[in-house]
C-alpha cells in the first residue's frame, strides 16, 4: 500500500537565500512533505530512508528563495493610472473580477503572500471566498477589508467612514466578524480628493481605541501616514506598521524626525516605505522624455517627483541605518503601478541602501513579521509552509535578477504560470 | 493603415458552402473578414505585409455559437438553488473564469440563459473596461420567473402583467439583449416542472414588449402546457422542450410539434445536461437533487439507503435521456429548427464542453455537417446574429477556430481546438494543461 500522505519532494538548490539570514548558502536540499518544509540541509548530508518514495528536482544552477511576501497591495487597483476616487465608482462585481486577475498575476510573478491594504465594501472577503471555493487562484491573503477612514478621509470611498470612539470600536469589531486579518487605518489624508495629506485624520482617542480593539482580538494594525504628526499619533496609539511614513511637517516641508524613529525603534515597529510607486513615477517621466512628449508642466511635475523621491530615499537610508525593520510592500496596483512588478519596490530598497540580500529579507521574513505570519511563511526553514520561488539568475549581486523567476511553488505545489483561466 | 491577417490551412469549412474547401484561406482586417475561399484564388488580395498564420493540414471553422450557457454555474453537480445563495462578487469572478473557458474552448459567441442579479451585465462592464476577456455575449440578465418559479432566486420574480412588463423594461434599462422566461418550473426546489408558471397574459406582456424593441425571447419549458403557452405568446425559442404531461408521463406530441414549426420557433433540446447527470451518477457522485428529480423520486421511497436512491436516480437519468433522444429525433425528422445550446455550466455539465450537446444532436439524426451548422450558422440565425457570426463570410466578424481533426469525419473532433481567433485577435489560451482542466469525459464504466 502506498502511503498517500507522504508526498516527498526534494529541491536541490545551487544557491539558497533562506529569508532570515544574510548568509547565502550553496548546495542545499530542501525537503518538502505535502505543503510543508520538513528539512533544509547541505545536499551531501541529506540521508533519506531508501524505502521512502520521493522526487528530486535538480536546481543546482539556480537560486531558491522564499515565496515573496508583499506587505502592501491593493488587489482592487488597476494600475493604469486611474485614481482611487475613480476606482471606487466601479461596481463591486467589476472590482471583484479585477481582484481575481490581479491576485493571479501577482502569484505568477512570485508573490505567494499578500497583505491587502484596502478594498471596496466586501470585495476582499469575497475574493477569499472565491479562493477557498477554488475558482480564484491567489497568493495567501492577509486582508483588511475596508480601511478605516474619517469622513472624507483617504480611502473613505471604500465604505468605512467613521467618527468617534464608538464607531471606531464598532468598525473594528465588524471587520473582524467579517474575517479581517488586520486593521488598516488611514491616519492621514492621501490621494483621495476630499482628504488632507498634510494633516492627521483620526484623533488620538480614536486611534487609541482602534488599536486597543484590534489587539484585543490578536489582530495587528497598519496605519497610512503621509505626514509626521500622523506617525506620532499612530505610534502613540501602538500601531504595528507605519505605511508610507512620509516625514512632512504641517506646512509641507520635508524633515526627517529622529524622535519618530526613536519611537519606532523602542517598540520594534515596522516601516513599509512603499518605494515602488515613486520609482514608477520617475520611470514614467523618463519614458516621456525619451518619447519626446515632455512638456513644461511635465518638467514641473518631474522636478517635484524627483525631490519627493530623493527625500523618501534619504529617509529610507537613515531609518535603515538606525535599525528600523523595513518591510517591503509594493502598494500595487495603486495608481500607475501594475500588479506583478513587486521586484521594482524591492529594487528600491537596494537603491535606498540595503544590500540585495537584505532587500530580499525585507520582502520575505521581515514582511511576514510585519504581517504577523512569520510562523508560517517568509523563510525556508523546517516547519514552514512550502512557498518558494526558483530564479534562473542569482540576485545576490544583481537584485534585478529577481525578475528571472522560473518556478513558483505554493503549498508545496508548482504553480502553472501559463494558466490563463 | 489597417493590419491585415490571413489564416490558411488545407481544409476550410466556411459554413457558407455545403462542402469544405481545399487549401482555404480567410483574410481579415480590423476584426472583420474581407475575403475567404481557395487560397490560390484569393492570394493576390493578400497585402505584402499581412501576418500569415499557416496551419498546414489543420481545419479552419467559424467560431462556435452556444445558444444556452450559464456563466454563473460550476457544472460540478451543485444546484441552482445553491448558486442563488452565493454573493454576486463571487459569481462575477466565476463568470469571468467561465467566459475565458468558453473562449479558449472555441466558443466565440454565447447566449447566457440566466445569472443572478446583475452579475453578467457587470462582466460585460469589466470586458468593456479591458479588465476581462469573454466571447461575444448575448445576455438576458435575470430570468423572468414567477414567485418560487424556476430560477426565481436569481432576482426576477414577478406577478401579473404589470410587474412582468415592468421587469422587462427594467431589464432593457440594464442593457439585456433578449428575455429569458421560465414558462414552467424546473430544478428549482420550490418550482413545479410539470406545470406552466406564468399565465398566457403574463407571458405576452413580456413578449409584446420584446417585439417593440425587436428583441428575441426564449422560454424554459419542461412540460407541454408551457410549450403551448409560449407558442401562443410568440416566443422565439423553446428551451428543453420536454413532451411531458402534467401527470409526468412523457409522450411525443406531433401536433404540438407542428405548432412549433408553424410558429417558426427554434428548439434548444438540452440533451447532454441529462447525460452529464447520468455520467456523474455512473461515477458514483451524489449530485444535488433538483426539484424535478425530487418530485419524480416521490415514487421511490427516500430512505437512508443511499444505494437505492442512487440506483433509482441512475435508472431515471437513463430513461430520461432515452426519451429526450427519441423526441429530439422525431423533432428533427419533422423539420423543427433544432440548434445547439449546451446549458453548461448547469447541473453536472461544465462550460468548455459544448461539443457534447452537438454530438447528441448528431446522435438524434443530424449529419456531422448539420451538427456543425447547429453550433455555427444556424445557432447564429437563432440568435439574430447571422449577419455577424456563424460563418466565415465577407463582412462577418473574424471569429475563427483552428481544429486538429476534422469534425465532418466525427463531430467529437470539435473538441480538438488548436487555436482561437476572436474579432480578428489571436487568443493566447495559456498552457495546454490548463485547457485540459475543464474537459469532461465519458466515464470509463459502461453506460
Amino acid at each position: 500500500m502506498n502511503n498517500h500522505e507522504n508526498n516527498i519532494l526534494i529541491l536541490q538548490a545551487g544557491e539558497l537565500i533562506d529569508g532570515t539570514s544574510k548568509e547565502v548558502k550553496k548546495n542545499i536540499s530542501i525537503v518538502i512533505n505535502g505543503n510543508s518544509i520538513v528539512d533544509v540541509k547541505p545536499t551531501g548530508e541529506l540521508n533519506l530512508p531508501k524505502e521512502l518514495e520521493h522526487q528530486i528536482i535538480d536546481y543546482s544552477d539556480k537560486t531558491i528563495l522564499p515565496g515573496l511576501v508583499d506587505s502592501h497591495v491593493h488587489l482592487t487597483g488597476i494600475g493604469d493610472g486611474r485614481s482611487g476616487d475613480e476606482l471606487s465608482i466601479l461596481p463591486d462585481e467589476v472590482l471583484s473580477i479585477n481582484m481575481a486577475n490581479n491576485a493571479k498575476k501577482h502569484l505568477h510573478s512570485g508573490v505567494t503572500t499578500v497583505r491587502d491594504c484596502g478594498a471596496k465594501n466586501n470585495t476582499a472577503f469575497h475574493l477569499k471566498k472565491a479562493a477557498e471555493m477554488g475558482i480564484a487562484e491567489t497568493p495567501r491573503l492577509v486582508l483588511s477589508g475596508r480601511p478605516l477612514a474619517i469622513i472624507g478621509g483617504h480611502l473613505s470611498y471604500f465604505g468605512e467612514e467613521i467618527t468617534g470612539i464608538n464607531e471606531c470600536r464598532a468598525a473594528v469589531r465588524y471587520l473582524i466578524k467579517q474575517g479581517a486579518d488586520f486593521i488598516k487605518v488611514t491616519a492621514s489624508g492621501g490621494s483621495t480628493k476630499t482628504s488632507f495629506p498634510l494633516r492627521p485624520s483620526f484623533s488620538q482617542d480614536e486611534m487609541n481605541v482602534i488599536v486597543e480593539e484590534a489587539h484585543k482580538f490578536g489582530k495587528h494594525v497598519a496605519a497610512h501616514c503621509h505626514n509626521s504628526e500622523s506617525m506620532i499619533r499612530s505610534l502613540t496609539a501602538g500601531v504595528d506598521t507605519i505605511i508610507h511614513g512620509v516625514f512632512k511637517e504641517y506646512d509641507g516641508t520635508n524633515k526627517y524626525r529622529e524622535d519618530i524613529v526613536e519611537l519606532m525603534l523602542e517598540n520594534n515597529i515596522y516601516m513599509n516605505p512603499t518605494l515602488g510607486p515613486g520609482l514608477m513615477r520617475v520611470e514614467i517621466m523618463e519614458n516621456k522624455k525619451k518619447a519626446g512628449v515632455f512638456t513644461d508642466i511635465d518638467q514641473e511635475e518631474s522636478d517635484m517627483v524627483s525631490i519627493e523621491h530623493e527625500h523618501r530615499m534619504e529617509c529610507f537610508n537613515r531609518m535603515h541605518k538606525a535599525g528600523v525593520p523595513m518591510s517591503a510592500g509594493s502598494d500595487s496596483a495603486w495608481g500607475a503601478y501594475e500588479m506583478g512588478n513587486y521586484f521594482l519596490d524591492i529594487e528600491g530598497h537596494v537603491m535606498g541602501g540595503q544590500s540585495p540580500v537584505e532587500a530580499m529579507m525585507s520582502a520575505t521574513s521581515i514582511a511576514s513579521q510585519s504581517c504577523w505570519i512569520e510562523n508560517s511563511v517568509g523563510s525556508i526553514e523546517s516547519g514552514k509552509l512550502a512557498d518558494l520561488i526558483v530564479l534562473d539568475e542569482s540576485p545576490v549581486n544583481q537584485i534585478e535578477n529577481l525578475r528571472t523567476v522560473s518556478q513558483v511553488i505554493k503549498d508545496g505545489k508548482f504553480i502553472d504560470r501559463e494558466n490563463l483561466l | 493603415m489597417s493590419e491585415q491577417k490571413v489564416v490558411k490551412s488545407k481544409i476550410l469549412i466556411d459554413m457558407v458552402n455545403d462542402k469544405p474547401l481545399e487549401d482555404g484561406a480567410v483574410i481579415f482586417e480590423n476584426g472583420i473578414i474581407v475575403l475567404s475561399g481557395n487560397y490560390e484564388k484569393i492570394k493576390d488580395k493578400i497585402q505584402p505585409d499581412a501576418i500569415i498564420y499557416d496551419y498546414k493540414d489543420k481545419i479552419i471553422i467559424p467560431g462556435l455559437v452556444d445558444c444556452h450557457t450559464h456563466h454563473n454555474g460550476f457544472g460540478d453537480g451543485r444546484s441552482g438553488d445553491e448558486i442563488g445563495t452565493m454573493p454576486d462578487d463571487v459569481l462575477a469572478i466565476q463568470s469571468a473564469k467561465n467566459a475565458k473557458t468558453s473562449l479558449y474552448s472555441g466558443v466565440t459567441t454565447i447566449r447566457e440563459n440566466g445569472p443572478k442579479n446583475l452579475t453578467m451585465m457587470r462582466l460585460r462592464d469589466a470586458v468593456n473596461d479591458g479588465l476581462a476577456i469573454a466571447p461575444r455575449m448575448v445576455l438576458c440578465g435575470r430570468p423572468v420567473a414567477i414567485i418560487g418559479g424556476h430560477m426565481g432566486y436569481f432576482g426576477g420574480e414577478v406577478t401579473g402583467e404589470d410587474e412582468s412588463l415592468a421587469l422587462a423594461r427594467q431589464l432593457i434599462k440594464e442593457g439585456v439583449d433578449y428575455f429569458k422566461i421560465t414558462a414552467t418550473g424546473g430544478s428549482t426546489a420550490t418550482s413545479f416542472p410539470l406545470r406552466p408558471s406564468f399565465s398566457k397574459d403574463e407571458l405576452y406582456a413580456v413578449t409584446n414588449e420584446a417585439k417593440n424593441y425587436d428583441m428575441l425571447t426564449a422560454t424554459h419549458c419542461l412540460s407541454m402546457e408551457g410549450i403551448d403557452y409560449s407558442l401562443d405568446a410568440d416566443v422565439d425559442m423553446i428551451i428543453h422542450c420536454n413532451f411531458d404531461k402534467s401527470n409526468g408521463e412523457s409522450e411525443f406530441d406531433p401536433k404540438l410539434t407542428e405548432k412549433i414549426i408553424e410558429k417558426e420557433a427554434y428548439v434548444n433540446p438540452t440533451l447532454h445536461v441529462g447525460r452529464a447527470r447520468l455520467w456523474s451518477l455512473m461515477e458514483g457522485n451524489d449530485p444535488s437533487l433538483g426539484g424535478f428529480e425530487n418530485k419524480r423520486l416521490n415514487s421511490v421511497s427516500i430512505t437512508n439507503d443511499r444505494k437505492n436512491v442512487l440506483d433509482a436516480r441512475l435508472d431515471m437519468a437513463k430513461y430520461g435521456l432515452d426519451v429526450k433522444l427519441d423526441h429530439c429525433r422525431k423533432m428533427i425528422d419533422m423539420g423543427v429548427k433544432v440548434i445547439t445550446g449546451s446549458d453548461s455550466s448547469w447541473g453536472d455539465y461544465a462550460l468548455g464542453n459544448t461539443v457534447h450537446e452537438t454530438e447528441l444532436l448528431v446522435e438524434s439524426g443530424y449529419s456531422n455537417f448539420e451538427g456543425l451548422k447547429s453550433v455555427t450558422i444556424n445557432a447564429a440565425e437563432a440568435l439574430g446574429l447571422s449577419d455577424k457570426v456563424g460563418s466565415l463570410q465577407k463582412g462577418k466578424s473574424a471569429d475563427i477556430v483552428i481544429l486538429d481533426k476534422n469534425p465532418l469525419e466525427d463531430i467529437k473532433n470539435l473538441n480538438s481546438v488548436s487555436e482561437v481567433f476572436f474579432m480578428g485577435e489571436y487568443i493566447n489560451r495559456g498552457s495546454v494543461k490548463s485547457n485540459k482542466s475543464y474537459t469532461q469525459n465519458r466515464p470509463m464504466v459502461k453506460e
